[in-house]
């Protein structure tokens, strides 16, 4: 009896851990094109899941909800990056960090006065009636986020592989100076890296929506952990978050079973610890060795 | 088809370029030659735009390109095959190859492929092959061969020969010339300055980011000065 209890906490643990690697994903596509992250990227998870619940409000179909949300991401991500990004990195600054945070902030402050502070369900026909599989309960829902995190990912990879748009976009990630040099626009190869940030992100929010609510603060949570697991995993794996958010997920949800729920955020800050004290560049991480 | 007036280039307060001007005639090879840190290459990066440019004027072809992005300079014409390779180490010789084509129209740059692939044979044979696994000669062909690509109207090479074995230096400079009967204009930085002086019909001599010597590349040649400090003995 004890070890199917485990498999069950490890496998929710797991699944929600999936949600994390794909906010993850997100840091890891606008860092790797410009050294920069959004630091307001929750923000984008909550607002995206505002809009796309508004958008059921309005009487939208949920699967013509489903694009309609994740274009309001790309549109975020891209206004992010106009509004907070370009002008920091044109003048080689750092001040990305307080603008992308600021317009995180503003984006809260936004969605409390649109929206209000209570936590609304979010409807979804998928069904949230538990299925066995070896005794372990697995809802529908749950592998919908699966699928979700594993599609989108998948996707975005093998446009990145397969197109000369997504060449492109792998070029300025290896060497800027050399990509400007073949006639790609790093400026415009960013802006890419941010509106598909933003897709990731509205995913995330589409697909954890129904598990946890909207609220606005429904991502403060999230975004803590999926940081964590950008930062363990390495800031260049897309195979590592997965397996790091995985692991994560698992990990949390074992942990609050044994301790009691107020440790649930323990184990990410203790391996984000970890990760920055053993290996900074993440354990799937590759050590950045410039030839000079 | 280039001409460069006042050009300095500094890297916070300290000038690697002074106030050089020079011009590149359609059709010729040009060479800037001079010892280690004499600015050779920042001059080269000013010009594609990869270094910060502190004031000068850059005409291509009668048109000022000094505020302009590097991409920009691609797409007019201007193309840099810069020093150290810079080949895309991770992905595949046939990718890079597609990306140096970036701003051409889709339809041509198949027939532009089989034509690098027919005049640099190694980069057919190793088509798949991540570039970085490829030796430095071979790099170095694939470094001009993507910058061919883009079907240039003006070529900047970046020290092509550094680093490699003699043979290859050969081939290197072989690949200059032929390009040069091609009709191609190549602006040529080199510190092998006698095979540089060799392809090309003007020569300009770069020393702390100034220019103290130019003239035709068989007057430099014969320039007692040029050959004491640049050609070594045995001319």
């Amino acid at each position: 009896m004890e070890s199917l209890i485990i498999s069950q906490m490890a496998v929710s643990g797991a699944l929600m851990g999936l949600v994390y690697a794909l906010i993850a994903y997100g840091f890891q596509l606008t860092f790797s094109t410009s050294k920069s992250i959004n630091f307001g990227q929750g923000e984008l998870v909550m607002l995206s899941a505002f809009f796309s619940l508004t958008l059921l409000d309005w009487g939208v179909p949920y699967w013509l909800m489903v694009p309609g949300g994740l274009l309001f991401g790309v549109f975020l991500g891209l206004a992010v990056e106009r509004a907070g990004v370009r002008l920091a990195l044109e003048q080689k600054s750092e001040g990305w960090i307080l603008l992308t945070i600021i317009i995180g902030l503003l984006g809260f402050s936004a969605a409390e006065n649109i929206w209000g502070r209570d936590d609304r369900p979010f409807p979804t026909p998928i069904s949230a009636d538990a299925l066995q599989f070896f005794g372990v309960n697995v809802t529908p829902l749950e592998i919908s986020v699966a699928i979700g995190v594993f599609a989108l990912m998948g996707l975005i990879e093998l446009f990145k592989r397969k197109t000369l748009l997504g060449k492109a976009f792998e070029a300025v990630s290896a060497d800027r100076d050399a990509a400007e040099l073949m006639g790609i626009s790093a400026t415009r190869t960013v802006m890419l890296s941010y509106g598909l940030s933003g897709l990731v992100a509205a995913m995330a929010g589409i697909l954890v929506s129904p598990i946890t609510t909207v609220g606005p603060t429904m991502a403060s949570a999230l975004i803590l952990k999926a940081f964590s697991v950008a930062v363990v995993a390495g800031l260049d794996s897309g195979f590592g978050v997965v397996v790091i958010g995985i692991f994560l997920g698992a990990l949390e949800s074992l942990t609050s079973f044994y301790l009691g729920s107020g440790w649930r955020e323990a184990p990410g800050l203790i391996l984000l610890i970890l990760a920055l004290a053993v290996r900074p560049n993440g354990v799937f991480g590759k050590a950045t060795i410039r030839k000079v | 088809m280039l001409e460069v007036t006042d050009l300095t280039v500094a890297y916070g307060p300290i000038e690697a370029v002074r106030s050089v001007s020079f011009t590149v005639q359609a059709g010729t090879v040009a060479t800037l030659i001079g010892p280690n840190g004499a600015g050779k290459s920042s001059t080269l990066n000013a010009l594609s735009g990869v270094a910060p440019q502190r004031c000068g004027r850059i005409l291509l072809e009668g048109q000022d390109i000094s505020r302009w992005s590097v991409h920009r300079r691609v797409a007019a014409g201007l193309v840099q095959v810069p020093e150290g390779r810079l080949v895309l180490a991770g992905m595949s010789v046939r990718e890079n190859l597609e990306l140096g084509a970036y701003r051409r129209p889709r339809t041509e740059v198949a027939a532009d492929l089989e034509r690098m692939e027919v005049r640099f044979p190694i980069l057919r044979e190793r088509r798949n092959a991540a570039a970085g696994t490829l030796s430095g000669g071979e790099q170095q062909m694939l470094a001009i061969a993507r910058g061919l690509m883009a079907r240039p109207k003006l070529l900047l090479l970046d020290e092509p020969s550094l680093g490699l074995a003699p043979l290859l230096v050969r081939t290197v400079f072989e690949i200059v010339t032929e390009l040069r009967n091609s009709g191609l204009t190549i602006l040529l930085v080199e510190q092998n300055a006698r095979q540089a002086l060799n392809v090309s019909s003007f020569g300009y001599v770069i020393e702390n980011g100034k220019i103290v010597i130019e003239g035709p590349a068989d007057k430099l040649r014969s320039d007692p000065a040029i050959i004491r400090t640049y050609l070594g003995q045995g001319v």
